[in-house]
C-alpha cells in the first residue's frame, strides 16, 4: 500500500476507534473500554498487523495533535462561564493551585532522585500532573520528549482517579472545594471527570483548578527548570 | 436544514479559534515572548469574553467540541508508546511506584491545605457579610 493510503487509513482508524470506544464507554463504564486505553491499543494492534511505518501513521494524525493549541484557547470559555466561582473563592483557589503545582513538581523531583530513571522519563515526570496541552508545552522547558510525557500524563490521570476516594476518606477530607481542587491539581482531565461524579461543584472547581495549574506550570516552567538543574 | 446550519456554525467557530491560535503564533514569533501561543490565545479570548466584545454564544459550540473531545487529540502521542516499549519494560516498576507515590502526595497535600484555607475563607466571608449588615 502507498504511504498516503496508509496515512489516510491511520487517520480513519484513529477517529473510528476513538468514537467507537467513546460510545461504548458511555454505555458500559468499564475501564477496559476507556477511549484512552482501548483506542490506542486497537490502533497499535492495527499498526503491528499491517506493518504501518510510524511516519505514515503520523503523516495525517499529527493534525489532530495540532488541535491541542486551539483546544487550550477554548479553556477561556469555562473560565468565563464560572467567573462567579472564581470571584467567590479567590484565596482558596490561588493557594490550592499553588500548593498542587509545587507539590506536583517537588514530589516528582524528589522521587526521580530516589528512583533513578532515564532522562526522558525524569523530565516528563515533572509535568505529569497538568493537563495534556499544557504538559506538552511545559516539558520542552525541561528538555523532555512530548510522546513519553503524553503517556506519563495519562497514567497520572488514571492513578489519581483511582486513588482519590480512599485518600479523601483516609485523610478525612469532606469539603467539596478541597476534593475538587485536589483532583484538578493532581490528575487534570481524569481527575475532573472523577470530581464530576462526586458532585457539580466539585466538577467545576476541579476543571478551573486544572486550567489554572496548567497555565501556571507553562508560565513557571522556564524558571523551575533553572532552579532544578 | 437547522442541523447543517449549526454544523457550519461549529466549523466556523473552530476555524476562528484556529485563526486566533495562528495569530498568537505570529505574535510569539515576532516578539520572542517566553509564553506559548496557546496560553496567550486563552488570555485574549478570556478578556474578549469578559469585556463582552465576543459574545459567549459565538465560541461556546467550538469550545464544547474541542474540550469534549480533547482525548482524541492525545491518541497519536499515546500510540508512540510502541516506540519506547523497551524503556517502559525496563523501568516499568519504578515508573508505576513513582506515579502512585507522587500522585498520592499531591492529592493528600493539596486537599489538606485547601480544607484549612477554605474554612478560613468561609469565615472571612461571614465576617464580611456581618460587617455589611451592620452598616
Amino acid at each position: 500500500m502507498s504511504d498516503t493510503l496508509l496515512a489516510a487509513l491511520s487517520l480513519a482508524a484513529t477517529l473510528g476507534f476513538y468514537y467507537l470506544t467513546k460510545t461504548a464507554y458511555k454505555h458500559r463504564k468499564n475501564i477496559l473500554l476507556a477511549p484512552l486505553l482501548a483506542a490506542p491499543l486497537g490502533i497499535i494492534a492495527l499498526i503491528l498487523v499491517l506493518h504501518i511505518p510510524l511516519e505514515d501513521y503520523y503523516l495525517y494524525t499529527h493534525f489532530l495533535v495540532m488541535m491541542l493549541g486551539p483546544a487550550t484557547i477554548a479553556f477561556a470559555v469555562p473560565i468565563y462561564q464560572e467567573r462567579r466561582v472564581i470571584l467567590r473563592y479567590p484565596l482558596t483557589l490561588t493557594i490550592g493551585v499553588g500548593t498542587g503545582l509545587i507539590l506536583g513538581l517537588f514530589s516528582s523531583w524528589l522521587l526521580v532522585r530516589i528512583f533513578p530513571m532515564p532522562e526522558a522519563l525524569a523530565s516528563g515526570m515533572l509535568v505529569r500532573s497538568v493537563s495534556m496541552p499544557f504538559a506538552m508545552e511545559a516539558v520542552t522547558a525541561f528538555g523532555g520528549v512530548p510522546d513519553i510525557t503524553a503517556m506519563l500524563v495519562i497514567m497520572t490521570g488514571i492513578t489519581g482517579m483511582a486513588l482519590s476516594e480512599p485518600i479523601f476518606k483516609f485523610a478525612g477530607i469532606r469539603t467539596s472545594l478541597a476534593k475538587g481542587i485536589a483532583l484538578g491539581a493532581a490528575s487534570h482531565g481524569a481527575g475532573t471527570a472523577k470530581a464530576r461524579e462526586l458532585g457539580r461543584e466539585e466538577g467545576v472547581i476541579a476543571s478551573l483548578t486544572m486550567i489554572f495549574t496548567g497555565v501556571a506550570m507553562v508560565l513557571c516552567a522556564p524558571l523551575f527548570s533553572q532552579l532544578l538543574n | 436544514m437547522a442541523r447543517t446550519g449549526s454544523a457550519l456554525f461549529l466549523l466556523f467557530q473552530i476555524a476562528a479559534l484556529c485563526g486566533l491560535f495562528w495569530l498568537c503564533n505570529q505574535i510569539v514569533a515576532l516578539t520572542h515572548l517566553p509564553i506559548p501561543a496557546s496560553v496567550i490565545g486563552l488570555a485574549i479570548l478570556a478578556l474578549l469574553l469578559l469585556l463582552r466584545i465576543v459574545p459567549e454564544k459565538a465560541v461556546v459550540a467550538a469550545s464544547s467540541w474541542l474540550l469534549g473531545d480533547l482525548l482524541l487529540f492525545f491518541i497519536p502521542p499515546v500510540v508512540s508508546v510502541i516506540k519506547n516499549w523497551v524503556m517502559l519494560r525496563e523501568d516499568g516498576g519504578v515508573l508505576v511506584t513513582t506515579l502512585i507515590v507522587g500522585t498520592a502526595l499531591v492529592l493528600t497535600g493539596t486537599a489538606w491545605v485547601v480544607d484549612r484555607v477554605f474554612t478560613l475563607e468561609k469565615h472571612l466571608h461571614k465576617r464580611h457579610l456581618r460587617g455589611q449588615a451592620d452598616v
